[in-house]
C-alpha cells in the first residue's frame, strides 16, 4: 500500500468512497423500513424510520404468541407463520439438496464426457432456463395435478410436488459448476483413473471435494430460491398449513386491509434461515483448494 | 515387471491420424525415452499405454497380454504427469496411499508400502503435508511416490521435469536413474529434451509426426543417425548441416563440393547416386575445425560471433558459401576472435552425408 499518489487523485478517492456510502444507504433502508414497520404499532406502511413508540405485537402475531385482545381475552394468532417458516425450511433443504446432486452429476458429464448431441443439449437448458416459470404455470399445475393422479404424493398441495418443481430448475446451476469443473486439470482425475479408480470414484473422492466451494455457492443459491419462490408455491399448495413463507405471507394483505406490520415480521423471519444457511456456508466458501495439485 | 510390445499402433482424433502405425518392442526393465519435438505424438503413445486414450487400431500387449480394451487401473502401469496432478485435498500420505486403498488393501499394508516408498524418495517428513505446503520438487517426489507404492509392470513419466528449474532437474534426473537402477523395473520416459533421453536412456525411440524415425541406445543415435531428423535432434549444440553435390564416389569414400566450391572428402558410400546429385553434409560441431591458415580441402569464411565459456568456445561461423550459420566447438585456446577470418576443416572421417531422401548414407570410415 505504499504506492505514490498524485494529489489530483484524492478527491476521486473521497468521490469514490462518498458514492460507495450512498450507495450502502440505499441498500440498508428498505431492509431498515421493514424492520422499523415491524415494531410499529398498528399496520402503516409509511412512517418514521424510528418508530416513536415501539409495539411487539406483529412479532407476537408473527411468533404465534397469544396476545391480550380489546375485550381482554388472550387471542390465539389464526395464521401459523412459524409453520410455515418450518415449511419453507423443509422444502428449501430437500430441493436444494435434491439440485445440488443432480446439477454436479449432469456438469460432470458435461465438462467431462463425449457424448452424441452433448453441445445441443447444454444449449437446450439455456434457452429454456430464460423463459420465466410463471409462463409455464398453467403447464406446471396440469402437470402435478396429473402426476397426483398416479403419485399422490407428488401431487397438487404436497410439499414433495413443490421440491420436485424446485429441483427442476436447475440448467443455470449446471452451467455454473460445469464452468468450474473446466477449471480443474483433468489430469488429476486422470490420475486417480490410473490409481484406479472408477469414473464414478474419480468424480467423488477427487473431483467433488475439490469443487467444495462451487457447490456451496449452488447449494446456498437453490436454497435461497426455494425460500424466496412465489408463483410455484402458491399454485401447487393450497391448505393453510402447507404453505410456504412466501405463499404464505400473501394472506397478510387482503384487497380490504394490508397488514402491513404483521407481513414485515414474517419477511425478517424468514430471512433468518437463509442468513443462518450463508453463516454456515461460508466455512467452505475459500478458494485455493486446488492449489498444490499441479506445479504451482 | 513387464515387456511391452506395440503392432502397427494407429491413434486418430477424429479425422486426424496422430500416430501413424507403430511397430515396436521394449524389453523388461528397460529404460526407453520416447523423444520428439512438440507435438509429435510422444504423449499420445504413452497415454495409449496408460488406457487414457483409445488405440484407434492395432495392439498393444503388456507382459505378453493384449490390453487395447483393458481399463487402466488394470494394466499394470502407474504414470507420473507432467503436472504432478496431485490430490490438493489430500496428504502426501493419503496422496500415496490412494490408488492401495481403491484396491482394497489393509490399512497395515498400505502403511507400509506408504512408509516404504517414503524412504525411498526421502519424503518421511512430508508425510502430513498438503501438496500446497510443497516446492517443486517435493511435489515431484510425491508423484513418483504415488506410482512406486502401487508396484506396477510399467512406469511411465510423461516430461516429469519439464516444470522443475535447471538445477532441480539435474537432481531429479540422478535420481530417476538410480531409482531405475534399484526398482529394475520397465521404464517408458516421454520428453522433448534430448539431453534427459542421452543420460537417462537405455535404448532412445524418436518420434516425428507420428512416425518411428529411429530406434537405438543414446551414442548410437549420436553416431549413427539414421536420417537427417534423428542428426539434428540428438545432440547439443546442433548438428551443423551444408548443401553440396556429389563429385565422384568410390568404395572409400565420396568427394563433394560445397557450394563455395570447396571440394572435400567425406567417408561414405554415395555409390549408385548420380555425379551432381544434391547432398546434404552434416558435421558435429567439436569435429569442425575452425583453422587460421588455409589448407588442403579447407573452406574459408568469417567468424560471426565466437563465446568464450572458460572450458570451450563455441564459434559461429558463416557457412561457407551460404546465408546460414555454422556452430564449432573450439578448445579454449582457439585464438579466433569475433570478426575475424578462419578456414573450415572437415575431417573425412567425421563427415555424414544425407541423400535426396534425407536419409543417411551408409558410413565407410
Amino acid at each position: 500500500m505504499a504506492i505514490v499518489i498524485d494529489k489530483s487523485q484524492r478527491w476521486r478517492g473521497f468521490a469514490a468512497h462518498l458514492f460507495l456510502i450512498a450507495l450502502c444507504v440505499l441498500v440498508m433502508f428498505p431492509l431498515l423500513m421493514v424492520i422499523s414497520i415491524s415494531l410499529r404499532p398498528g399496520n402503516f406502511a409509511t412512517g418514521k424510520l424510528i418508530p416513536e413508540t415501539i409495539s411487539l405485537e406483529h412479532w407476537r402475531f408473527a411468533l404465534g404468541i397469544p396476545s391480550l385482545g380489546p375485550d381482554g381475552q388472550m387471542i390465539k394468532p389464526d395464521l401459523p407463520v412459524l409453520l410455515w417458516l418450518w415449511n419453507s425450511v423443509k422444502v428449501a433443504t430437500i430441493s436444494a439438496t435434491v439440485a445440488l446432486f443432480l446439477s454436479t452429476t449432469a456438469a460432470y458429464a458435461f465438462a467431462r464426457m463425449k457424448f452424441v448431441g452433448k453441445k445441443a443439449a447444454l444449449m437446450g437448458l439455456m434457452l429454456m432456463q430464460m423463459f420465466p416459470t410463471v409462463l409455464a404455470l398453467v403447464a406446471i399445475h396440469a402437470i402435478f395435478s396429473r402426476i397426483g393422479h398416479v403419485f399422490p404424493i407428488f401431487g397438487v398441495d404436497s410439499h414433495w410436488a413443490l421440491v420436485l418443481a424446485y429441483s427442476g430448475g436447475i440448467a443455470l446451476h449446471i452451467w455454473t459448476i460445469k464452468g468450474f469443473y473446466e477449471t480443474i486439470p483433468a489430469e488429476i482425475e486422470e490420475a486417480a483413473t490410473v490409481d484406479g479408480a472408477t469414473p464414478w470414484q474419480a468424480f467423488w473422492r477427487v473431483l467433488l471435494p475439490m469443487s467444495l466451494p462451487i457447490l456451496m455457492v449452488i447449494f446456498l443459491l437453490a436454497f435461497i430460491g426455494a425460500i424466496i419462490e412465489y408463483p410455484q408455491a402458491s399454485i401447487l399448495l393450497r391448505s393453510q398449513d402447507k404453505l410456504t413463507m412466501a405463499a404464505g405471507m400473501k394472506q397478510f394483505l387482503y384487497a380490504q386491509k394490508y397488514l402491513w406490520g404483521d407481513f414485515a415480521a414474517a419477511a425478517i423471519l424468514s430471512g433468518l434461515p437463509i442468513s443462518i444457511v450463508f453463516i454456515l456456508a461460508q466455512r467452505w466458501m475459500i478458494s485455493g483448494l486446488t492449489s498444490g495439485a499441479n506445479k504451482g | 515387471m513387464a515387456n511391452l510390445q506395440f503392432k502397427a499402433l494407429r491413434k486418430s482424433f477424429g479425422e486426424s491420424e496422430i500416430l501413424h502405425g507403430i511397430d515396436l518392442e521394449i524389453q523388461d526393465g528397460e529404460f526407453i525415452v520416447f523423444v520428439g519435438p512438440s507435438g509429435c505424438g510422444k504423449s499420445t503413445l504413452l497415454r495409449c499405454i496408460a488406457g487414457l486414450e483409445e488405440i484407434t487400431s492395432g495392439e498393444l500387449f503388456i507382459g505378453g497380454k493384449p490390453m487395447n480394451d483393458v481399463p487402466p487401473a488394470k494394466r499394470g502401469i502407474a504414470m507420473v504427469f507432467q503436472s504432478y496432478a496431485l490430490y490438493p485435498h489430500m496428504t502426501v500420505a493419503e496422496n500415496m496411499a490412494f490408488g492401495l486403498k481403491l484396491a482394497g488393501h489393509s490399512k497395515p499394508e498400505v502403511a507400509a508400502a506408504v512408509q516404504r516408498a517414503a524412504e525411498i524418495l526421502q519424503i518421511e517428513s512430508l508425510l502430513d503435508r498438503r501438496p500446497k505446503a510443497l516446492s517443486g520438487g517435493q511435489r515431484q517426489r510425491v508423484a513418483i511416490g504415488r506410482a512406486i507404492v502401487r508396484k506396477p509392470g510399467v512406469f511411465l513419466f510423461d516430461e516429469p521435469l519439464s516444470n522443475l528449474d535447471a538445477g532441480l532437474r539435474v537432481q531429479m534426473r540422478v535420481e530417476l536413474a538410480r531409482l531405475h537402477k534399484d526398482l529394475a523395473t520397465t521404464m517408458v520416459y516421454v520428453t522433448h529434451d534430448q539431453v534427459e533421453a542421452m543420460t537417462l536412456a537405455n535404448r532412445i525411440v524418436v518420434i516425428n509426426q507420428g512416425r518411428i524415425e529411429q530406434v537405438g541406445a543414446p551414442l548410437e543415435l549420436y553416431h549413427q543417425p539414421a536420417n537427417r531428423f534423428v542428426a539434428s535432434f540428438i545432440g547439443s549444440p546442433k548438428m551443423n548441416f551444408l548443401p553440396c553435390h556429389l563429385v565422384s564416389a568410390t568404395e572409400t569414400g565420396a568427394r563433394v563440393r560445397l557450394e563455395d566450391g570447396t571440394v572435400l572428402a567425406a567417408g561414405a558410400d554415395a555409390r549408385g547416386l548420380a555425379e551432381g546429385t544434391a547432398l546434404t553434409l552434416g558435421i558435429r560441431p567439436e569435429r569442425l575445425l575452425a583453422e587460421t591458415a588455409a589448407g588442403e580441402g579447407t573452406a574459408k569464411t568469417s567468424v560471426i560471433v565466437a563465446e568464450h565459456l572458460g572450458d570451450t568456445v563455441f564459434l559461429y561461423v558463416q557457412s561457407p558459401g551460404g546465408t546460414g550459420q555454422l556452430t564449432v566447438k573450439a578448445q579454449p585456446e582457439n585464438p579466433l576472435r569475433t570478426g575475424d577470418e578462419t578456414h573450415l576443416r572437415f575431417p573425412a572421417k567425421h563427415c555424414l552425408l544425407f541423400g535426396p531422401d534425407e536419409k543417411t548414407l551408409p558410413r565407410l570410415l
